[in-house]
């Protein structure tokens, strides 16, 4: 459709602006009459009064803006430092301590499924090997979440670059010397096992 | 000829996007939930059972026009105005 259509050249000033006032009356009762169709069918389906509330109920549900305290007006670090009894051992742990510890107590999580590979590997690998040295790996392995995992570790990460191909060949050699069962798990406890 | 524009202005108005402006500043504007206002005193007057199209149309679009702010008025009728001179040479 195309405006020349229209040919308005031809109408004075006058006629042009009733042609306006047309428009933007037809528009409003456009506007008006849209409004009607979709309150009278909101009624006529059941909806229309849904998100009406008693001031009460407003009230208690409004969103609170203050400082320290989220949306529903509750302090949101409050549970930081609380302690939690684990159901499994009943033991009084702190609040962020928490998850890990029940990881550990309930033998689910990634890190205590490993430790327990590892047990079983290095128990196998030492099945004749003296008692104290078992003891040794188990004291590493109950430092997971404190200090001394992290330097523990800081090892094992080590241990991976001299497997990497990027790796000097005098150091390939190396690692061929100890064996070919040596793979970064095995690694600290064929370390313990040099000692 | 008048006619003619009459007849026409309906798909101009659809093609400028005439119709979606106005919705929208009358909703910016506050007018649709004064009117929906109004709607609820109607029904519960009609009862909610009864009510028909015809109740409210008759009852609310007298209302409505009136109560379009003049700001919003003026703001459409000059597009109008500018879209109707751009078109009439």
């Amino acid at each position: 459709m195309k405006m020349e259509d229209m040919s308005l050249s031809g109408l004075d000033n006058t006629k042009l602006e009733a042609l306006a006032q047309d428009i933007y009356s037809d528009l409003v009762e456009d506007a008006c009459l849209g409004l009607c169709f979709e309150v009278h069918r909101a009624v006529k389906q059941g909806y229309f009064f849904l998100d009406d509330t008693d001031q009460e109920s407003m009230k208690d549900f409004e969103i609170v803006d203050q400082p320290g305290v989220d949306i529903f007006g509750q302090v949101y670090n409050q549970w930081k430092n609380k302690e939690c009894v684990c159901p499994n051992c009943n033991r009084s742990i702190a609040a962020s301590r928490f998850a890990p510890h029940l990881e550990k107590c309930l033998g689910m999580g990634r890190n205590s499924s490993r430790i327990a590979n590892r047990r079983i590997a290095s128990s196998n690998n030492m099945n004749n090997k003296s008692e104290s040295d078992q003891e040794d790996n188990d004291d590493v392995n109950d430092n997971d979440w404190s200090y001394g995992s992290e330097k523990k570790a800081k090892k094992r990460k080590s241990d991976k670059n001299p497997n990497s191909p990027r790796r000097s060949k005098s150091v390939k050699h190396k690692n061929a010397l100890l064996g070919p069962k040596l793979c970064c798990r095995s690694g600290s406890s064929m370390r313990a096992v040099e000692r | 000829f008048y006619w003619h524009c009459v007849q026409q202005h309906a798909r101009f108005i659809e093609r400028f996007g005439l119709k979606e402006l106005l919705r929208a500043k009358l909703t910016e504007c506050g007018w649709r939930d004064q009117l929906k206002a109004h709607c609820k005193d109607v029904i519960k007057e009609k009862g909610l059972e009864h009510v028909t199209v015809e109740d409210l149309v008759v009852e609310i679009t007298p209302k409505g026009r009136v109560l379009v702010p003049d700001s919003v008025k003026k703001e459409l009728l000059q597009r109008i105005r500018a879209f109707l001179a751009q078109h009439a040479t």
